[in-house]
C-alpha cells in the first residue's frame, strides 16, 4: 500500500505560524511587525489598525478617516433594515448583545446588500476601466452590461433599492474633498456611467458604486475592501438590539396567530407509518 | 455633482401586509390570540404527528412538504446517523470545543460551529453546489466526466484536490469511512439515481487518488430525497450539529488548560 504524502499537514501539527502577528509573552504584541503598545496606543487611529489587519499595508492617517467617515454611512439605527431588525428580534429574546450583533453582521452577509455587494460593485467598476482603455464608450458599457439582465438597469452600485437617490454621495463628496482626495479614473468613470443611467433610466448612482470607485482609485483590490467592512454593520445593529431589550420582552413587532397567512395545504389526516 | 443625490424618490415598492407560509398553520386560543391552542404542519396536526410519526418523519415534512415512504424516512435517518459527528478533529468542532473551554455562553457554541461549519471547503457551504452538480450531470457518463474534468484540471501545489464539488482528496488521500458511507447508503431502497451516479462517478476518480467527500454524499443523498438545493447547507449543518455540540459541551465544564495553547516556542512569527 502506498503511503500518502501528508508532509504538509504534518509540518503544521502542534505549531501555528503566522504572518500578520502575535504575542511574545515579556516582549510586546506585534501586529504586521509594529509593536502595538509602543508604536499604536496613542499614536494612530483604530481605523488604521483595522485596516492594517485586513489589508496589510499601514495607510495614512486621512484614508483611514475616510474609512471611518463611510461607517457612519453604511450602519444606521433603523430597525426596518434587514440586518438591524435581526439585533431587534435579539433584543426582544433576550439574546446577549454581541449574540445579537454578530448575527445581524452575518445576515448582513448577503448577495442584495451589506459589505459582499462591494465585491460585484468593484469587478464592475474594474471590468469597466478595461473596456474604456480598450475604446469603449459609458454608454457603450451600461448597454453591455444591462444586455446581460434583458435590457434592464440592473447594474450593481446603481438605481438604488427602496428609493431613487442617496444622501450619503454628498456626504462622502464632502469629505473626500475636505480629507484631499482628488477625483481619478475609477471615480470619474463612475459618474460618466451614471449620467447614462440618468439620460436612459431615470437611475442615479448609489453608494455601493462611489465606494467601488473611490477604493479603487485607492489601489484597493475587492477582497481587501469586503475584508475591512467585515463589522461594518454593527454599531445600527447594536443600537436597534438596546432599543428593543430595553422594552418588553417580544414587543417588537408581536405577531397574532392570524397574522400569518396560511398557504398550505388543508389539515388532513396523519397517515400510520406503512 | 452632488446635487442630483439631494432628491431622494421613494419607490413605488409594493410590500406585503402579512407575512404567508405553507409550512405552518396555528390556530388561537380564543381568550389570546397571540397563543396558540393548535398547531398544523403541511395540514398535519402536530398532536397526531406526535403520536404517529418519527422525528425522521415530521423533518422530512417540514422541508418537502410531504411525509416521507418509509425507505425515505430510513434513507434519511441512515443519513443522519453518519452526520452525526464531524468528529473531534474537524475544525467546526474546535470551534465548539474552544468555545466551550472559553466559557463561552453554552446557548451561542452550536451558532459559533456551525458559522465554521458554514465554510466551503468540506462545509455547508459547497453543498448547494454539489447538489446542482449532480443534478446537472446525472444524466451524463460518470467515467467520462470523470475523465473530462480530471484533464482539465491539475492537483493545487500545495493542500487538496476538489475537483468536482463533493469529490476530491481529504488529506491527500481519499476518505474511506465516507466511501462506505455511500456504499451502505446507496444500496438502501430509498437511495435513488445521485448516490448510484456518485458511487460509479467516485470509482472512476479512485485511481488518482481522489474520491466522495462527505459533503458529495450528503448532497447526493439530498438529491435523491427530493430536497431543493437551497436547503441543502442548512440540512448539512442540522444533521452535524448534534456532534459539533456534544464536544462544545464536553469541554464547557474543564479548564481552559483542557484545550493545547502553543508555547511561544510553538507560535511561530513569520514575515508578510
Amino acid at each position: 500500500m502506498v503511503k500518502n504524502n501528508t508532509e504538509i499537514w504534518d509540518q503544521a501539527r502542534g505549531n501555528i505560524r503566522s504572518r500578520k502577528g502575535g504575542w511574545r509573552v515579556g516582549e510586546g504584541v506585534f501586529c504586521h511587525g509594529y509593536n502595538m503598545m509602543d508604536d499604536f496606543v496613542g499614536h494612530v487611529s483604530y481605523m488604521q489598525v483595522v485596516l492594517l489587519n485586513a489589508t496589510g499595508r499601514f495607510p495614512e492617517k486621512r484614508l483611514a478617516d475616510w474609512f471611518e467617515a463611510i461607517h457612519i454611512c453604511l450602519s444606521w439605527p433603523d430597525s426596518r433594515i434587514w440586518c438591524n431588525q435581526i439585533g431587534a428580534l435579539g433584543g426582544s429574546m433576550r439574546t446577549t448583545v454581541v449574540a445579537a450583533t454578530s448575527a445581524g453582521i452575518m445576515a448582513g452577509d448577503s448577495r442584495a446588500y451589506g459589505p459582499k455587494t462591494l465585491l460585484q460593485g468593484m469587478n464592475f467598476i474594474r471590468q469597466s476601466i478595461k473596456e474604456k482603455r480598450n475604446g469603449l464608450t459609458a454608454e457603450e458599457i451600461v448597454t453591455n452590461e444591462c444586455s446581460k439582465h434583458n435590457g434592464k438597469p440592473k447594474i450593481m452600485g446603481f438605481a438604488r433599492p427602496l428609493v431613487k437617490g442617496d444622501e450619503r454621495i454628498p456626504a462622502m463628496e464632502r469629505t473626500s474633498q475636505h480629507l484631499g482626495f482628488d477625483i481619478g479614473e475609477h471615480l470619474a468613470l463612475a459618474y460618466e456611467i451614471e449620467n447614462v443611467m440618468l439620460s436612459k433610466f431615470d437611475e442615479k448612482m448609489n453608494i455601493n458604486a462611489y465606494i467601488s470607485a473611490f477604493l479603487l482609485d485607492q489601489g484597493f483590490s475587492p477582497n481587501e475592501v469586503y475584508q475591512t467592512f467585515s463589522v461594518l454593520l454593527s454599531s445600527g445593529i447594536t443600537a436597534c438590539y438596546i432599543d428593543t431589550f430595553e422594552r418588553p420582552p417580544e414587543s417588537f413587532l408581536p405577531l397574532r396567530c392570524d397574522d400569518i397567512v396560511y398557504q398550505g395545504p388543508p389539515h388532513r389526516p396523519v397517515p400510520e407509518r406503512d | 455633482m452632488s446635487s442630483k443625490h439631494r432628491n431622494i424618490e421613494k419607490r413605488k415598492y409594493q410590500f406585503t401586509e402579512k407575512i404567508s407560509t405553507q409550512i405552518w398553520h396555528e390556530h388561537p386560543c380564543p381568550e389570546n390570540p397571540y397563543l396558540p391552542q393548535s398547531a398544523y404542519c403541511y395540514g398535519y396536526d402536530l398532536l397526531e404527528l406526535i403520536n404517529k410519526r418519527s422525528y425522521t418523519d415530521v423533518f422530512y415534512l417540514i422541508f418537502r412538504g410531504e411525509l416521507p415512504t418509509l425507505e425515505q424516512s430510513d434513507l434519511l435517518e441512515k443519513l443522519m446517523v453518519a452526520l452525526i459527528n464531524p468528529g473531534p478533529r474537524h475544525p467546526a468542532t474546535r470551534g465548539a470545543m474552544i468555545a466551550g473551554v472559553g466559557k463561552t455562553d453554552p446557548s451561542l457554541i452550536l451558532p459559533i460551529s456551525l458559522s465554521i461549519f458554514s465554510g466551503t471547503h468540506v462545509g455547508a457551504g459547497c453543498i448547494e453546489e454539489a447538489m446542482i452538480f449532480m443534478s446537472e450531470n446525472i444524466d451524463k457518463n460518470p467515467g467520462i466526466l470523470a475523465k473530462n474534468l480530471l484533464s482539465n484540471s491539475k492537483p493545487p501545489s500545495e493542500g487538496d484536490w476538489h475537483p468536482a464539488p463533493g469529490f476530491g482528496s481529504r488529506f491527500n488521500g481519499i476518505d474511506m469511512l465516507t466511501h462506505e458511507f455511500a456504499k451502505r447508503l446507496s444500496c438502501m431502497l430509498g437511495a435513488g439515481p445521485a448516490l448510484q451516479w456518485g458511487e460509479e462517478f467516485a470509482t472512476s476518480l479512485k485511481p488518482h487518488g481522489i474520491g466522495w467527500l462527505v459533503t458529495g454524499v450528503a448532497a447526493a443523498t439530498f438529491c435523491d430525497l427530493g430536497f431543493h438545493p437551497r436547503v441543502g447547507p442548512g440540512l448539512f449543518q442540522l444533521l452535524c450539529a448534534p456532534g459539533l455540540l456534544a464536544h462544545g459541551i464536553e469541554l464547557a465544564n474543564k479548564p481552559f488548560t483542557a484545550m493545547p495553547f502553543p508555547s511561544d516556542k510553538d507560535y511561530l512569527i513569520e514575515d508578510e
